[in-house]
Protein backbone atom coordinates (compact mmCIF):
# COMPACT_ATOMS: atom_id res chain seq x y z
CA UNK A 1 0.00 0.00 0.00
CA UNK A 2 1.60 3.23 -1.08
CA UNK A 3 0.24 6.66 -0.22
CA UNK A 4 -0.67 8.89 -3.18
CA UNK A 5 -2.43 11.80 -1.59
CA UNK A 6 -2.93 13.00 1.96
CA UNK A 7 -0.94 14.73 4.64
CA UNK A 8 -0.10 12.93 7.84
CA UNK A 9 1.85 15.83 9.37
CA UNK A 10 -0.88 16.77 11.81
CA UNK A 11 -1.04 13.23 13.23
CA UNK A 12 2.67 13.22 14.02
CA UNK A 13 2.72 16.26 16.30
CA UNK A 14 4.00 15.63 19.83
CA UNK A 15 1.28 17.39 21.79
CA UNK A 16 2.64 16.70 25.24
CA UNK A 17 6.30 17.59 25.13
CA UNK A 18 9.25 17.48 27.52
CA UNK A 19 7.50 20.04 29.75
CA UNK A 20 4.84 17.47 30.67
CA UNK A 21 7.52 14.81 31.26
CA UNK A 22 9.33 17.19 33.62
CA UNK A 23 6.02 18.05 35.32
CA UNK A 24 5.27 14.35 35.89
CA UNK A 25 8.79 14.01 37.30
CA UNK A 26 8.40 17.03 39.61
CA UNK A 27 4.93 16.00 40.81
CA UNK A 28 6.33 12.52 41.48
CA UNK A 29 9.31 13.92 43.39
CA UNK A 30 7.04 16.16 45.44
CA UNK A 31 4.65 13.36 46.38
CA UNK A 32 7.47 10.85 46.84
CA UNK A 33 9.63 13.08 49.01
CA UNK A 34 6.75 13.97 51.33
CA UNK A 35 5.61 10.33 51.56
CA UNK A 36 9.16 9.28 52.49
CA UNK A 37 9.54 12.19 54.93
CA UNK A 38 6.30 11.22 56.67
CA UNK A 39 7.22 7.53 56.81
CA UNK A 40 10.61 8.43 58.30
CA UNK A 41 8.94 10.80 60.76
CA UNK A 42 6.45 8.16 61.88
CA UNK A 43 8.84 5.24 62.06
CA UNK A 44 12.41 6.42 62.45
CA UNK A 45 12.36 9.78 64.10
CA UNK A 46 14.56 10.12 67.14
CA UNK A 47 14.78 13.24 69.17
CA UNK A 48 18.25 14.04 67.90
CA UNK A 49 18.43 16.98 65.54
CA UNK A 50 21.47 15.93 63.61
CA UNK A 51 20.51 12.44 62.47
CA UNK A 52 20.09 11.58 58.80
CA UNK A 53 16.42 10.87 59.57
CA UNK A 54 15.89 14.43 60.68
CA UNK A 55 17.71 15.65 57.57
CA UNK A 56 15.47 13.49 55.39
CA UNK A 57 12.34 14.92 56.98
CA UNK A 58 13.60 18.47 56.52
CA UNK A 59 14.63 17.75 52.95
CA UNK A 60 11.24 16.21 52.12
CA UNK A 61 9.30 19.10 53.55
CA UNK A 62 11.48 21.54 51.60
CA UNK A 63 11.59 19.67 48.29
CA UNK A 64 7.86 18.89 48.18
CA UNK A 65 6.50 22.47 47.99
CA UNK A 66 9.31 23.74 45.75
CA UNK A 67 8.97 20.93 43.21
CA UNK A 68 5.16 20.96 43.12
CA UNK A 69 5.10 24.74 42.60
CA UNK A 70 7.74 24.50 39.86
CA UNK A 71 5.75 21.65 38.30
CA UNK A 72 2.49 23.57 38.39
CA UNK A 73 4.18 26.55 36.78
CA UNK A 74 5.47 24.32 33.95
CA UNK A 75 2.04 22.73 33.57
CA UNK A 76 0.27 26.06 33.15
CA UNK A 77 3.04 27.45 30.92
CA UNK A 78 2.70 24.43 28.62
CA UNK A 79 -1.01 25.08 27.99
CA UNK A 80 -1.75 26.47 24.54
CA UNK A 81 -3.54 29.33 26.31
CA UNK A 82 -1.86 29.67 29.70
CA UNK A 83 -3.90 32.71 30.74
CA UNK A 84 -7.16 30.82 30.47
CA UNK A 85 -6.04 28.21 33.01
CA UNK A 86 -8.63 29.57 35.47
CA UNK A 87 -11.26 27.48 33.69
CA UNK A 88 -9.62 24.49 35.38
CA UNK A 89 -10.52 26.02 38.74
CA UNK A 90 -14.12 27.01 38.04
CA UNK A 91 -15.16 23.90 36.11
CA UNK A 92 -15.04 20.33 37.34
CA UNK A 93 -15.51 17.14 35.39
CA UNK A 94 -15.40 14.08 37.67
CA UNK A 95 -14.86 11.83 34.64
CA UNK A 96 -11.66 13.63 33.63
CA UNK A 97 -8.50 12.48 35.37
CA UNK A 98 -7.02 15.91 34.65
CA UNK A 99 -9.88 17.55 36.52
CA UNK A 100 -9.44 15.12 39.43
CA UNK A 101 -5.73 15.94 39.37
CA UNK A 102 -6.51 19.64 39.70
CA UNK A 103 -8.70 18.80 42.70
CA UNK A 104 -5.93 16.71 44.31
CA UNK A 105 -3.36 19.44 43.67
CA UNK A 106 -5.66 22.09 45.14
CA UNK A 107 -5.90 20.03 48.32
CA UNK A 108 -2.30 18.83 48.35
CA UNK A 109 -0.39 22.07 47.69
CA UNK A 110 -1.77 24.14 50.62
CA UNK A 111 -1.36 21.23 53.07
CA UNK A 112 2.25 20.80 51.94
CA UNK A 113 2.89 24.52 52.46
CA UNK A 114 1.36 24.46 55.96
CA UNK A 115 3.32 21.34 56.85
CA UNK A 116 6.55 22.94 55.64
CA UNK A 117 5.88 26.03 57.75
CA UNK A 118 5.15 23.81 60.76
CA UNK A 119 8.44 21.94 60.37
CA UNK A 120 10.52 25.06 59.72
CA UNK A 121 8.55 27.33 62.02
CA UNK A 122 11.52 28.01 64.35
CA UNK A 123 13.81 28.80 61.43
CA UNK A 124 11.26 31.17 59.91
CA UNK A 125 10.77 33.09 63.14
CA UNK A 126 14.51 33.80 63.19
CA UNK A 127 14.43 35.90 60.04
CA UNK A 128 13.20 39.44 60.52
CA UNK A 129 12.42 40.02 56.85
CA UNK A 130 9.72 37.41 57.20
CA UNK A 131 8.08 39.35 60.04
CA UNK A 132 5.26 40.74 57.86
CA UNK A 133 4.09 37.12 57.75
CA UNK A 134 3.93 37.17 61.55
CA UNK A 135 0.19 36.75 61.95
CA UNK A 136 0.19 33.97 59.35
CA UNK A 137 2.95 32.15 61.19
CA UNK A 138 1.01 32.60 64.44
CA UNK A 139 -1.95 30.96 62.74
CA UNK A 140 0.21 28.09 61.51
CA UNK A 141 1.58 27.67 65.05
CA UNK A 142 -1.96 27.35 66.35
CA UNK A 143 -2.30 24.32 64.07
CA UNK A 144 0.40 22.48 66.01
CA UNK A 145 -2.16 20.52 67.99
CA UNK A 146 -3.56 19.16 64.72
CA UNK A 147 -0.13 18.19 63.41
CA UNK A 148 -0.87 14.47 63.33
CA UNK A 149 -4.18 14.94 61.50
CA UNK A 150 -2.48 17.22 58.98
CA UNK A 151 0.15 14.55 58.43
CA UNK A 152 -2.47 11.89 57.70
CA UNK A 153 -4.27 14.16 55.24
CA UNK A 154 -0.96 15.03 53.66
CA UNK A 155 -0.08 11.37 53.21
CA UNK A 156 -3.45 10.66 51.55
CA UNK A 157 -3.15 13.71 49.28
CA UNK A 158 0.44 12.81 48.34
CA UNK A 159 -0.62 9.26 47.42
CA UNK A 160 -3.37 10.74 45.21
CA UNK A 161 -0.95 13.13 43.49
CA UNK A 162 1.66 10.40 43.00
CA UNK A 163 -0.88 8.04 41.46
CA UNK A 164 -3.06 10.36 39.40
CA UNK A 165 -0.19 11.19 37.02
CA UNK A 166 -0.24 7.52 36.01
CA UNK A 167 -4.02 7.43 35.59
CA UNK A 168 -3.80 10.65 33.58
CA UNK A 169 -1.98 8.68 30.89
CA UNK A 170 -3.54 5.25 31.36
CA UNK A 171 -7.07 6.67 30.93
CA UNK A 172 -6.48 7.18 27.20
CA UNK A 173 -7.34 4.07 25.23
CA UNK A 174 -6.29 5.86 22.05
CA UNK A 175 -2.66 5.48 23.11
CA UNK A 176 -1.69 1.80 23.39
CA UNK A 177 1.52 2.32 25.38
CA UNK A 178 -0.23 4.41 28.05
CA UNK A 179 -3.44 2.41 28.34
CA UNK A 180 -2.06 -0.05 30.90
CA UNK A 181 -3.45 -0.63 34.40
CA UNK A 182 0.11 -1.12 35.67
CA UNK A 183 1.25 2.39 34.70
CA UNK A 184 -0.08 4.20 37.82
CA UNK A 185 1.70 1.67 40.07
CA UNK A 186 4.93 2.06 38.06
CA UNK A 187 4.67 5.83 38.43
CA UNK A 188 3.89 5.73 42.16
CA UNK A 189 6.77 3.34 42.85
CA UNK A 190 9.25 5.35 40.83
CA UNK A 191 8.06 8.57 42.45
CA UNK A 192 8.68 7.05 45.90
CA UNK A 193 12.14 5.98 44.81
CA UNK A 194 12.82 9.49 43.51
CA UNK A 195 11.55 10.77 46.87
CA UNK A 196 14.05 8.62 48.75
CA UNK A 197 16.84 9.71 46.41
CA UNK A 198 16.12 13.41 46.60
CA UNK A 199 15.68 13.36 50.39
CA UNK A 200 19.03 11.63 50.83
CA UNK A 201 20.72 13.96 48.37
CA UNK A 202 19.35 17.24 49.75
CA UNK A 203 19.55 15.94 53.32
CA UNK A 204 23.24 15.04 53.07
CA UNK A 205 24.27 18.12 51.12
CA UNK A 206 22.28 20.88 52.82
CA UNK A 207 21.37 19.69 56.30
CA UNK A 208 24.88 18.54 57.28
CA UNK A 209 23.61 15.61 59.22
CA UNK A 210 25.91 13.21 60.98
CA UNK A 211 25.78 9.94 59.19
CA UNK A 212 27.09 6.63 60.46
CA UNK A 213 27.68 3.17 59.04
CA UNK A 214 24.36 2.03 60.42
CA UNK A 215 22.30 4.63 58.59
CA UNK A 216 24.30 4.25 55.36
CA UNK A 217 23.62 0.56 55.45
CA UNK A 218 19.93 1.19 56.08
CA UNK A 219 19.70 3.64 53.16
CA UNK A 220 21.53 1.27 50.81
CA UNK A 221 19.19 -1.57 51.74
CA UNK A 222 16.24 0.78 51.19
CA UNK A 223 17.62 1.58 47.71
CA UNK A 224 17.94 -2.12 47.00
CA UNK A 225 14.35 -2.80 47.98
CA UNK A 226 12.95 -0.01 45.83
CA UNK A 227 14.99 -1.06 42.78
CA UNK A 228 13.96 -4.67 43.25
CA UNK A 229 10.33 -3.53 43.23
CA UNK A 230 10.67 -1.20 40.28
CA UNK A 231 12.51 -3.58 37.95
CA UNK A 232 9.87 -6.34 38.03
CA UNK A 233 7.08 -3.75 37.81
CA UNK A 234 8.59 -2.33 34.62
CA UNK A 235 8.96 -5.91 33.40
CA UNK A 236 5.28 -6.63 34.13
CA UNK A 237 4.32 -3.37 32.38
CA UNK A 238 6.07 -4.30 29.14
CA UNK A 239 5.21 -7.99 29.22
CA UNK A 240 1.57 -6.91 29.61
CA UNK A 241 1.89 -4.72 26.53
CA UNK A 242 3.75 -7.36 24.51
CA UNK A 243 1.02 -9.91 25.29
CA UNK A 244 -1.65 -7.31 24.51
CA UNK A 245 -1.97 -8.49 20.91
CA UNK A 246 -2.55 -6.51 17.72
CA UNK A 247 -1.18 -3.02 17.57
CA UNK A 248 -0.43 -2.93 21.31
CA UNK A 249 2.18 -5.68 20.86
CA UNK A 250 3.71 -4.17 17.75
CA UNK A 251 3.85 -0.68 19.25
CA UNK A 252 5.51 -2.01 22.43
CA UNK A 253 8.03 -3.95 20.34
CA UNK A 254 8.83 -0.87 18.28
CA UNK A 255 9.17 1.34 21.36
CA UNK A 256 11.62 -1.10 22.90
CA UNK A 257 13.74 -1.65 19.80
CA UNK A 258 13.70 1.40 17.51
CA UNK A 259 15.87 4.47 17.44
CA UNK A 260 17.10 6.85 20.11
CA UNK A 261 14.02 6.42 22.26
CA UNK A 262 14.76 2.73 22.84
CA UNK A 263 18.26 3.81 23.78
CA UNK A 264 16.82 6.24 26.34
CA UNK A 265 14.95 3.32 27.86
CA UNK A 266 17.67 0.68 27.89
CA UNK A 267 20.61 2.94 28.67
CA UNK A 268 18.92 5.65 30.74
CA UNK A 269 15.98 4.08 32.55
CA UNK A 270 17.29 0.53 32.96
CA UNK A 271 21.06 1.10 32.84
CA UNK A 272 21.67 4.32 34.73
CA UNK A 273 18.43 4.45 36.70
CA UNK A 274 18.21 0.87 37.94
CA UNK A 275 21.18 -1.40 37.15
CA UNK A 276 23.92 1.07 38.11
CA UNK A 277 22.47 1.74 41.59
CA UNK A 278 21.71 -1.97 41.95
CA UNK A 279 25.33 -2.88 41.21
CA UNK A 280 26.67 -0.22 43.59
CA UNK A 281 24.38 -1.32 46.41
CA UNK A 282 25.25 -4.99 46.00
CA UNK A 283 28.98 -4.24 45.82
CA UNK A 284 28.83 -2.00 48.88
CA UNK A 285 26.82 -4.45 50.93
CA UNK A 286 29.00 -7.41 49.91
CA UNK A 287 32.34 -5.82 50.65
CA UNK A 288 31.00 -3.91 53.67
CA UNK A 289 32.29 -0.61 52.37
CA UNK A 290 29.91 2.13 53.45
CA UNK A 291 30.93 5.36 51.78
CA UNK A 292 28.75 8.44 51.53
CA UNK A 293 29.91 8.76 47.91
CA UNK A 294 28.05 5.56 47.00
CA UNK A 295 24.84 6.96 48.35
CA UNK A 296 25.24 10.26 46.53
CA UNK A 297 26.03 8.53 43.20
CA UNK A 298 23.06 6.23 43.65
CA UNK A 299 20.66 9.02 44.48
CA UNK A 300 21.71 11.03 41.42
CA UNK A 301 21.47 7.99 39.13
CA UNK A 302 18.03 7.09 40.49
CA UNK A 303 16.74 10.64 39.94
CA UNK A 304 18.05 10.70 36.37
CA UNK A 305 16.47 7.31 35.72
CA UNK A 306 13.07 8.44 37.03
CA UNK A 307 13.16 11.58 34.87
CA UNK A 308 14.10 9.55 31.79
CA UNK A 309 11.31 7.05 32.50
CA UNK A 310 8.73 9.86 32.40
CA UNK A 311 10.34 11.28 29.26
CA UNK A 312 10.40 7.88 27.57
CA UNK A 313 6.78 7.02 28.40
CA UNK A 314 5.48 10.45 27.31
CA UNK A 315 7.27 10.38 23.95
CA UNK A 316 6.96 6.66 23.16
CA UNK A 317 3.19 6.84 23.73
CA UNK A 318 2.76 9.67 21.26
CA UNK A 319 5.18 8.36 18.65
CA UNK A 320 3.95 4.74 18.59
CA UNK A 321 0.25 5.40 18.17
CA UNK A 322 -0.61 2.41 16.00
CA UNK B 1 -37.10 15.03 18.95
CA UNK B 2 -33.34 14.54 19.06
CA UNK B 3 -31.74 13.85 15.71
CA UNK B 4 -29.78 10.73 14.89
CA UNK B 5 -27.34 12.09 12.35
CA UNK B 6 -25.37 9.78 10.16
CA UNK B 7 -22.79 10.45 7.47
CA UNK B 8 -22.15 7.60 5.07
CA UNK B 9 -19.01 7.54 2.93
CA UNK B 10 -19.20 5.13 0.03
CA UNK B 11 -15.68 4.01 -0.87
CA UNK B 12 -17.00 2.58 -4.14
CA UNK B 13 -18.17 5.97 -5.36
CA UNK B 14 -15.27 8.13 -4.15
CA UNK B 15 -12.85 9.23 -6.86
CA UNK B 16 -10.44 11.10 -4.56
CA UNK B 17 -11.12 14.52 -6.07
CA UNK B 18 -10.74 16.29 -2.67
CA UNK B 19 -13.67 18.60 -3.42
CA UNK B 20 -14.94 17.81 0.10
CA UNK B 21 -11.56 18.76 1.55
CA UNK B 22 -11.54 22.09 -0.31
CA UNK B 23 -15.17 22.87 0.51
CA UNK B 24 -14.43 22.22 4.20
CA UNK B 25 -11.50 24.59 4.07
CA UNK B 26 -13.52 27.38 2.49
CA UNK B 27 -16.55 26.91 4.71
CA UNK B 28 -14.64 26.78 7.98
CA UNK B 29 -11.53 28.92 7.32
CA UNK B 30 -9.21 26.02 8.09
CA UNK B 31 -5.55 27.17 8.13
CA UNK B 32 -3.34 25.84 5.38
CA UNK B 33 -1.22 23.33 7.28
CA UNK B 34 -4.06 21.49 9.06
CA UNK B 35 -7.14 19.54 7.96
CA UNK B 36 -10.58 19.02 9.46
CA UNK B 37 -11.25 16.62 6.65
CA UNK B 38 -9.13 14.92 4.04
CA UNK B 39 -9.45 11.84 1.88
CA UNK B 40 -6.30 9.75 1.99
CA UNK B 41 -5.65 8.04 -1.31
CA UNK B 42 -3.46 4.94 -1.48
CA UNK B 43 -2.62 2.44 -4.20
CA UNK B 44 -3.05 -1.19 -3.28
CA UNK B 45 -2.00 -4.43 -4.89
CA UNK B 46 0.77 -5.44 -7.25
CA UNK B 47 0.93 -4.35 -10.90
CA UNK B 48 -1.06 -5.05 -13.01
CA UNK B 49 -3.67 -5.84 -10.33
CA UNK B 50 -3.85 -2.42 -8.81
CA UNK B 51 -6.64 -0.75 -6.94
CA UNK B 52 -7.21 2.59 -5.33
CA UNK B 53 -8.26 2.98 -1.74
CA UNK B 54 -9.99 6.08 -0.42
CA UNK B 55 -10.19 6.78 3.28
CA UNK B 56 -12.03 9.70 4.80
CA UNK B 57 -10.15 11.19 7.74
CA UNK B 58 -12.23 13.45 9.94
CA UNK B 59 -14.05 13.55 13.24
CA UNK B 60 -16.49 10.64 13.27
CA UNK B 61 -18.83 12.25 15.84
CA UNK B 62 -18.90 9.46 18.40
CA UNK B 63 -22.02 8.80 20.43
CA UNK B 64 -19.63 7.87 23.27
CA UNK B 65 -16.89 10.43 22.71
CA UNK B 66 -13.65 9.93 24.68
CA UNK B 67 -12.70 13.56 23.95
CA UNK B 68 -15.67 14.82 25.98
CA UNK B 69 -15.13 12.71 29.08
CA UNK B 70 -11.45 13.68 29.40
CA UNK B 71 -12.00 17.45 29.01
CA UNK B 72 -11.32 19.08 32.39
CA UNK B 73 -13.24 22.29 31.67
CA UNK B 74 -16.25 21.02 29.75
CA UNK B 75 -15.11 22.95 26.67
CA UNK B 76 -15.43 19.74 24.69
CA UNK B 77 -19.11 18.83 24.93
CA UNK B 78 -21.87 16.84 23.33
CA UNK B 79 -25.07 18.50 22.17
CA UNK B 80 -28.60 17.12 22.51
CA UNK B 81 -28.32 15.74 19.01
CA UNK B 82 -25.20 13.84 20.01
CA UNK B 83 -22.86 16.10 18.06
CA UNK B 84 -19.49 16.84 19.65
CA UNK B 85 -18.49 20.50 19.72
CA UNK B 86 -15.88 22.74 21.34
CA UNK B 87 -16.59 25.94 23.29
CA UNK B 88 -13.70 28.00 22.02
CA UNK B 89 -13.66 30.39 24.97
CA UNK B 90 -13.45 27.61 27.56
CA UNK B 91 -10.73 25.63 25.81
CA UNK B 92 -7.40 26.02 27.58
CA UNK B 93 -5.61 23.98 24.89
CA UNK B 94 -4.33 21.36 27.32
CA UNK B 95 -4.39 18.95 24.36
CA UNK B 96 -5.79 16.09 26.47
CA UNK B 97 -8.70 15.59 24.03
CA UNK B 98 -6.34 15.46 21.03
CA UNK B 99 -4.49 12.59 22.70
CA UNK B 100 -7.72 10.88 23.76
CA UNK B 101 -9.18 10.76 20.24
CA UNK B 102 -8.57 7.32 18.65
CA UNK B 103 -9.30 8.82 15.21
CA UNK B 104 -6.73 11.62 15.55
CA UNK B 105 -9.40 14.00 14.35
CA UNK B 106 -8.44 16.96 16.51
CA UNK B 107 -5.70 19.48 15.96
CA UNK B 108 -4.60 22.89 17.14
CA UNK B 109 -5.64 25.76 14.94
CA UNK B 110 -2.26 27.51 14.66
CA UNK B 111 -3.87 30.93 14.14
CA UNK B 112 -6.27 30.84 17.10
CA UNK B 113 -4.32 28.41 19.29
CA UNK B 114 -7.44 26.42 20.16
CA UNK B 115 -8.40 22.82 19.51
CA UNK B 116 -10.57 22.33 16.44
CA UNK B 117 -12.20 19.57 14.46
CA UNK B 118 -15.08 18.84 12.12
CA UNK B 119 -18.45 20.13 13.37
CA UNK B 120 -20.59 18.83 10.50
CA UNK B 121 -20.59 22.57 9.64
CA UNK B 122 -23.06 23.05 12.48
CA UNK B 123 -22.99 26.84 12.87
CA UNK B 124 -22.92 27.84 9.25
CA UNK B 125 -25.01 25.12 7.63
CA UNK B 126 -26.47 22.29 9.71
CA UNK B 127 -28.30 24.62 12.13
CA UNK B 128 -29.98 26.10 9.01
CA UNK B 129 -31.04 22.62 7.87
CA UNK B 130 -28.31 22.51 5.19
CA UNK B 131 -26.04 19.51 4.63
CA UNK B 132 -22.38 19.83 5.69
CA UNK B 133 -20.24 21.52 3.00
CA UNK B 134 -18.38 18.30 2.12
CA UNK B 135 -21.65 16.47 1.44
CA UNK B 136 -23.11 19.31 -0.60
CA UNK B 137 -20.16 19.40 -3.03
CA UNK B 138 -19.45 15.68 -3.38
CA UNK B 139 -19.29 15.12 -7.12
CA UNK B 140 -20.23 11.44 -7.09
CA UNK B 141 -22.66 11.35 -4.15
CA UNK B 142 -20.16 9.24 -2.26
CA UNK B 143 -21.10 11.26 0.82
CA UNK B 144 -24.64 11.03 2.17
CA UNK B 145 -25.89 12.79 5.24
CA UNK B 146 -29.13 12.81 7.17
CA UNK B 147 -31.23 11.71 10.09
CA UNK B 148 -31.21 7.95 10.31
CA UNK B 149 -34.26 7.93 12.59
CA UNK B 150 -36.36 9.24 9.69
CA UNK B 151 -37.30 6.11 7.81
CA UNK B 152 -37.47 7.77 4.39
CA UNK B 153 -34.15 9.57 4.59
CA UNK B 154 -31.43 8.56 2.15
CA UNK B 155 -29.11 7.50 4.95
CA UNK B 156 -31.80 5.32 6.55
CA UNK B 157 -32.50 3.61 3.25
CA UNK B 158 -28.80 3.17 2.52
CA UNK B 159 -28.27 1.78 6.03
CA UNK B 160 -30.95 -0.86 5.45
CA UNK B 161 -29.52 -1.83 2.08
CA UNK B 162 -25.75 -1.73 2.52
CA UNK B 163 -23.20 -3.26 4.83
CA UNK B 164 -21.88 -0.40 6.92
CA UNK B 165 -18.51 -0.38 8.61
CA UNK B 166 -17.93 1.83 11.63
CA UNK B 167 -14.29 2.86 12.10
CA UNK B 168 -12.62 1.26 15.13
CA UNK B 169 -16.02 -0.08 16.20
CA UNK B 170 -14.36 -2.36 18.76
CA UNK B 171 -13.59 0.69 20.91
CA UNK B 172 -17.28 1.22 21.60
CA UNK B 173 -17.22 4.88 20.56
CA UNK B 174 -20.26 4.43 18.26
CA UNK B 175 -19.30 6.78 15.42
CA UNK B 176 -21.93 8.66 13.38
CA UNK B 177 -19.62 8.58 10.37
CA UNK B 178 -19.46 5.18 8.70
CA UNK B 179 -18.44 3.80 5.37
CA UNK B 180 -19.51 1.32 2.75
CA UNK B 181 -16.34 -0.70 2.09
CA UNK B 182 -14.97 -1.15 -1.41
CA UNK B 183 -16.51 -4.21 -3.02
CA UNK B 184 -13.70 -4.72 -5.51
CA UNK B 185 -10.67 -6.45 -4.07
CA UNK B 186 -7.10 -6.39 -5.33
CA UNK B 187 -4.43 -9.05 -5.33
CA UNK B 188 -2.01 -8.16 -2.60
Amino acid sequence: MSPMWGSTAQYEVIHWSWAIAVYLFLAGISAGSIIVALLVKWNRHERSNSSIWDAMIKSGTLVAPVSILAGLFLLVADLGRPLSFYWLLIRFNPLSVMSLGVLFLLIYTPIVLVFTLLVFERTIVKYTWLSPLGSFIEWVKSLHSYAKTIEYFLMAAALCVGTYTGFLLSALYAIPLWNSPVLPIVFLTSSISSGIAVNILIGLVFFKSTINTESIKYLLVLDLRVIMTELPLLGIFFVGLLYGGGEVSSMAKAALSHGGLALVFWLGVIGIGLLLPLATVILALRSHVYRVGYILTNATAVLLGVLLLRYYIIYAGQIYLG
Amino acid sequence: MAKAYRLIFDENLCIGCQACNVACRLENDVPEEVYRLQVHVTTQGVFPHLGMHFERRSCVMCDEPPCVSVCPTGASFQSKDGLVHIHESQCITCKYCILACPYHARFINPLKNVVEKCTFCFDSRLSKALDPACVSVCTTEALRFGDVSQENSTVAMLSRKETLLFPKAHLGTKPKVCFIPARKGVKV
